[in-house]
């Protein structure tokens, strides 16, 4: 599973801004949103888009999906459970990357 | 090695942690240099002041807007002409400039009187125009002069007109970020929400941190078109000052440059609840990619894609003209900060570039977590550079082309090596599909330029022959 979340991981970091949103809470937003609605593109769901910050996470999720599905073919055939798994090991990531491990000093200070 | 001090950087050491060289294998989480800190004093630094971040590169750009800058003459002057930002009314907002013309005197006696007579007078000589934005600068704020009062006392006795004041002198943070800052604070919180728009579709966006260089609103203005969205204003290319006023009405907040304007977008987010989607105007894979999720979001899908289909047409068969010849060129980015990120993909993938070095004079942390983790390995990432570190890079690294702003453009020139202005362009606009094409275009010129190879010969001695020869 670990190099599957290594494709994505690259994948995120190379085409996406979003997870390095200016604060702590937009980006934990954002990673979880678009996490979230990718599993339900992936899984063939259509997702939840009843709110504007929904919409706006399903219009981020559905090129990136779209990408995954051109550029990493196991994910065609993967089986929802592992895209569950996977994804969540890419939000990990994300998260680890982004926000508790990340060097940015900004992302909750004060005078922002 | 990730954290690099550099040969020219041996009596500053600070300097070591503004400067990182990313290796395979490196884990990037274990480094950030650090950035939107004080300069260390004993380096030259590049930066522009915290007023220019708010003058030159926001309000400045309003094209139906009286910018008033309360402090000596230079100020102003130096905040005038140096970025090619258009509009549709004849370039307003380029042809004149505002001072109050402090002198010695009016610093000793305070500018009060002066500021109130100069808003007076530019008005009167522009008596269409009833928009102003008013700025203090280092020495009127260092005198307290109280222009909030001043502006209160104008707008009283002209009843037809709107002000909006930036205080926001040149020492106010550690570069031009701290302007940006304060006018996306300030503007969001005293004048968003007080003008309603007239409402023409039912997909309306905010096109936030675009500022018209050399047309660039302009493009992708006609996108939107195509696709029937309604962009409530534009922060602020090309745009008016009640058009951001009204910014509350928009349904979705489209922003290119998260640096100046990320700012207002968060705000928007949280007062009115309009979500923030981030995207890359520059590049034909990054342009597509935007305009889909902005399409999405509306549910214009369709639309987007025969877009894509005919602007791909119309211009794709020209970018891979200039891909061929420009493969494997190496080039470096020596900007402001947003482009290293917007840009390092872009011209690997769309044109086969590869960007070795790249420098930010105000980004912050963010920027290079998201330049680091665009950009390639054996690349410098470097903050706040000062010009020994400039040659000392360029040295290491050997680009073939470099962008950057005129200032270092000219130091450019004596290393031979060709430069394409970063910030204002050459020959743009640079966004959208058409956009990158001119932009590869002047890469393409610049590289193959003869003049370099011919200027770098020394034509003293034998060595004359071989300018004849080259000719």
């Amino acid at each position: 599973m670990g190099s599957k979340v290594d494709d994505l991981f690259d994948y995120v970091q190379e085409r996406c801004l979003w997870q390095f949103h200016s604060r702590t809470w937009d980006r934990s937003e954002n990673i979880d949103g678009i996490i979230g609605k990718a599993i339900d593109l992936l899984a063939g769901r259509e997702p939840a888009a009843d709110t504007p910050a929904e919409r706006c996470f399903v219009a981020d999720a559905k090129v990136m999906v779209a990408d995954f599905r051109s550029r990493f073919p196991w994910i065609r055939e993967a089986s929802e459970t592992e895209v569950t798994e996977v994804l969540g090991g890419l939000r990990d990531r994300l998260t680890d990357l982004a926000i508790t491990r990340s060097r940015n000093h900004e992302l909750t200070h004060t005078l922002y | 090695m990730p954290m690099v001090l550099l040969e020219c950087d041996q009596d500053i050491p600070e300097r070591e942690r503004h400067i990182y060289f990313k290796a395979p294998g490196e884990d990037s989480r274990d480094y950030l240099p650090a950035a939107n800190a004080p300069t260390i004093p004993g380096t030259l630094s590049e930066r522009g002041c915290s007023f220019c971040g708010a003058k030159l590169v926001i309000g400045g750009v309003l094209k139906d807007t009286i910018q008033m800058i309360h402090g000596p003459l230079g100020c102003a002057y130096d905040t005038w002409h140096t970025k090619r930002y258009p509009s549709d009314n004849g370039h307003f907002q380029l042809k004149y400039s505002w001072s109050t013309d402090m002198k010695e005197s009016h610093i000793v006696f305070g500018g009060e009187k002066r500021l109130e007579k100069c808003m007076h007078e530019a008005f009167d000589a522009m008596p269409e125009i009833k928009r102003m934005v008013v700025y203090t600068t280092c020495p009127t704020a260092l005198i307290g002069d109280d222009v909030k009062a001043v502006v209160k006392k104008v707008t009283a006795a002209r009843t037809d007109v709107d002000i909006f004041t930036v205080e926001c002198p040149g020492f106010a943070g550690v570069s031009q970020s701290k302007g940006h800052h304060v006018l996306n604070i300030g503007w969001v919180s005293e004048k968003v929400g007080t003008v309603e728009p007239e409402i023409t579709s039912e997909y309306t966006i905010n096109f936030i941190g675009d500022y018209n260089i050399q047309g660039d609103t302009d493009v992708l203005q006609r996108y939107w078109d195509r696709l029937g969205i309604q962009v409530i204003a534009h922060f602020t290319g090309n745009s008016t000052y009640d058009a951001c006023r009204s910014m509350h009405r928009a349904k979705l907040n489209v922003v290119n440059c998260a640096r100046s304007a990320g700012y207002i977008a968060n705000e928007l987010k949280r007062l009115y609840g309009i979500p923030r989607l981030d995207i890359d105007s520059w590049g034909f894979n990054y342009m597509a990619e935007a305009i889909r999720k902005v399409a999405s979001f509306f549910g214009l899908e369709e639309k987007a894609e025969e877009l894509i289909a005919e602007e791909t047409a119309k211009w794709k068969p020209q970018l891979d003209w200039y891909k061929e010849r420009l493969q494997g060129k190496k080039m470096a980015i020596w900007t402001g900060g947003p482009r290293l990120w917007h840009w390092t993909k872009a011209v690997e993938d769309d044109l086969g570039v590869e960007v070795v070095a790249m420098s930010s004079k105000f980004g912050h942390e963010e920027d290079f977590e998201k330049v680091i983790a665009r950009g390639r390995n054996g690349t410098y990432y470097i903050d706040d550079p000062n010009e020994l570190e400039f040659f000392e890079i360029m040295d290491k690294a050997k680009p073939d082309i470099i962008f950057t702003g005129p200032r270092v453009g000219d130091l450019v020139k004596k290393l031979h090596i060709p430069y394409v202005n970063g910030h204002a362009y050459h020959n743009g606009p640079y966004m959208g599909f058409e956009g990158f094409v001119n932009m590869a275009r002047d890469m393409y010129n610049a590289t193959h330029n003869p003049l370099f190879r011919l200027a770098a010969i020394d034509i003293r001695d034998d060595r004359a022959l071989l300018v004849e020869e080259a000719a």
